[in-house]
């Protein structure tokens, strides 16, 4: 691509949010590898502490940019009405990362502690069931945690206890945390478990305080994880900014997706004013060698945190689609087939994405929805497309209402 | 103003500044407003809005129970869904500012939004206070990391050339003019060129 040929950025200094999570990788290799100094971009990169400030700041414009958590732009909770967006985004950032860890005293009743069977990871839903068996005779209702109430998270921890039998909102008590308080609230005992991006389940798991039941990638192979999100009046002042910007993330993201570079960037990730983590946490799961418990082995999938492959950046509206129905679910709320379509065309822009990858040379696909739950392996969409597979953990698909 | 009626209105206060808790505190105390509670993040928010039942939780923007004070909807259908402050303003200045001081706050649905402006008003204003304060701090400090930084690299070339300090401050001085830099980044130079030696050698440091 000739950088000539883009039109100047109408803003050279942006601050982007992100969260202390291994997917904020493609933002911070961004601005490690000098992409973004490559279009033309001079970013400073803020580390948040919540949810409710990332969308408050890029609301408001303190943030230009920020990480969000796939369905956050999709959503206006009641009485927060006037601080959602609206948003947009036109690249998304990963697929998977999270896990559901459950308390080393509760992994023990359920017996899913994997180095006694010689497996690397436990049945989940062999476990789903043991705890809806035994959660009646427990002597208090179960807490478990989520990160925010609209995340796959929520909807992963839901799932899982379904598959179980157990009713997510009446024979537990689901609770939102902050990530990096997951940890020290399983320790103390005030939670029984809980659904986090990583590195917080590893370092659950390595400090011995808890065991890993199931990954995110089980429950959906490939859900979209986190986006990068702006204001849509800002994408609209500053087009060529943000097209540039979400350049600069996807090259960051290609970037990462060879194994090597994931390598080389574990101990950028790390530093203090990153993850601020030891690399032993962050390693298993960006170079797929998760571990469900202290000693057990570990279990190869480099799926674990999927960046740019399997078109990871595109912003399906199906998918789109599918989060705000998970979301209306949890809300109580209904909306038309035809105001689900609106929202989502409105917010999930795929046609930024591909604004950008013709940029760059990259495919993608033509159409803005696929089914969910069809695929057990890789596959090819469109004939030349390599996709994930799109399993949901029990089977189920969805098939989205296109307008 | 008739503070009177603002004895009804229950604020809880969520903050890790404890000296600016204790001023926004005082100065909600003054107008008569009825604090349930100071916490740092982290402690049992939840627990304690159950059964302290605040109107008002105005919260540091930077705190990460901000999550889970908005999720209070999900988690029991029995509370109230917490609404942000901004959702009865019509002005985005406001917004920003209060973004940019550091504040923000929930009405608990069961009160009167006119009854809690007052509150988030004077949070504000505290709010600002110690925000300008710690930045008048911070120049202070500015000033005497710089003076520290001077006199290191007088007393380095001073070593180095064996000279008196007056005539390492004329060198640096000259070099500043001659270089159109400022004295503290000649100051630097100077350390960053002569420290190397110091390693070998090591300077007595200010303790």
């Amino acid at each position: 691509m000739n950088l000539n040929s883009l039109s100047p950025a109408e803003k050279t200094h942006l601050n982007i949010g992100y969260m202390r999570l291994s997917d904020s990788a493609p933002l911070i290799i961004a601005h490690e590898q000098k992409f973004f100094e490559r279009y033309g971009l001079e970013v400073t990169l803020s580390r948040e502490v919540s949810w409710a400030n990332v969308r408050d700041k890029v609301a408001v414009g303190t943030l230009d940019a920020s990480q969000m958590l796939a369905p956050m732009p999709l959503v206006t909770s009641p009485g927060l009405k006037n601080t959602s967006g609206p948003f947009i985004t036109g690249l998304m950032l990963s697929l998977n990362g999270n896990a559901i860890t459950l308390s080393s005293g509760l992994s023990k009743q359920l017996d899913i502690d994997t180095n006694k069977t010689g497996d690397s990871c436990p049945d989940p839903v062999i476990a789903a069931r043991r705890l809806g068996k035994i959660i009646s005779t427990l002597p208090r209702q179960l807490t478990l945690a989520t990160v925010y109430p609209y995340s796959m998270h929520t909807f992963q921890l839901r799932h899982w206890l379904r598959l179980g039998g157990i009713c997510p909102d009446r024979d537990v008590k689901i609770i939102v945390l902050p990530p990096e308080q997951m940890v020290d609230n399983l320790a103390r005992g005030i939670i029984d478990g809980f659904c986090v991006g990583e590195p917080w389940n590893t370092a659950a798991i390595q400090a011995g305080v808890g065991s890993s039941v199931v990954s995110g990638y089980q429950l959906w192979n490939n859900a979209p994880e986190k986006a990068l999100v702006v204001a849509e009046h800002w994408h609209n002042n500053y087009p060529s900014t943000h097209l540039r910007l979400r350049l600069a993330v996807m090259e960051a993201a290609t970037w990462l997706s060879h194994q090597e570079n994931r390598q080389a960037s574990v101990p950028v990730l790390a530093r203090q004013q990153y993850l601020d983590l030891p690399e032993h946490v962050l390693k298993p799961a960006l170079l797929g060698d998760f571990q469900y418990s202290k000693h057990s082995g570990t279990r190869n999938n480099r799926d674990f945190i999927v960046f740019h492959r399997y078109q990871a950046g595109f912003p399906w509206r199906s998918r789109a689609e599918y989060l705000l129905r998970k979301t209306l679910e949890l809300q109580g709320e209904t909306m038309s087939d035809s105001e689900i379509c609106q929202l989502t065309e409105k917010v999930y822009r795929a046609d930024l994405y591909r604004e950008a990858a013709l940029l760059l040379g990259y495919k993608y696909p033509s159409t803005d929805y696929k089914k969910e739950g069809v695929h057990t392996t890789s596959y090819l969409f469109e004939d030349s497309l390599e996709l994930g597979p799109d399993l949901f953990l029990n089977g189920g698909t969805f098939s989205p209402c296109q307008p | 103003m008739d503070h009177s009626s603002h004895k009804e209105v229950r604020v809880m206060l969520v903050d890790d500044h404890p000296q600016r808790a204790a001023m926004v505190e005082q100065a909600l105390n003054v107008c008569g407003f009825h604090i349930v509670a100071m916490l740092t993040s982290a402690s049992g928010l939840l627990f304690q809005i159950q059964e302290l039942k605040p109107h008002v939780v105005m919260i540091d923007i930077e705190s990460p129970d901000r999550d889970i004070l908005e999720s209070l909807s999900l988690i029991n259908q029995h509370n109230p869904t917490p609404v942000v402050m901004f959702s009865n303003e019509e002005d985005p200045a406001f917004i920003r500012q209060a973004i940019n001081v550091g504040v923000s706050a929930y009405l608990m649905e069961d009160i009167n939004p006119d009854k809690v402006k007052p509150v988030i008003d004077v949070a504000l204003a505290q709010f600002e206070m110690f925000q300008a304060l710690r930045q008048q701090l911070s120049s202070t400090q500015q000033a005497l990391d710089d003076k520290n930084t001077l006199d290191k690299a007088k007393r380095l070339l001073m070593k180095h050339q064996k000279i008196a300090e007056p005539e390492a401050h004329k060198n640096m001085r000259n070099l500043a003019m001659n270089n159109n830099q400022t004295l503290v980044d000649v100051a630097k130079n100077v350390i960053a060129i002569l420290d190397q030696d110091s390693k070998k050698a090591p300077v007595d440091e200010p303790k």
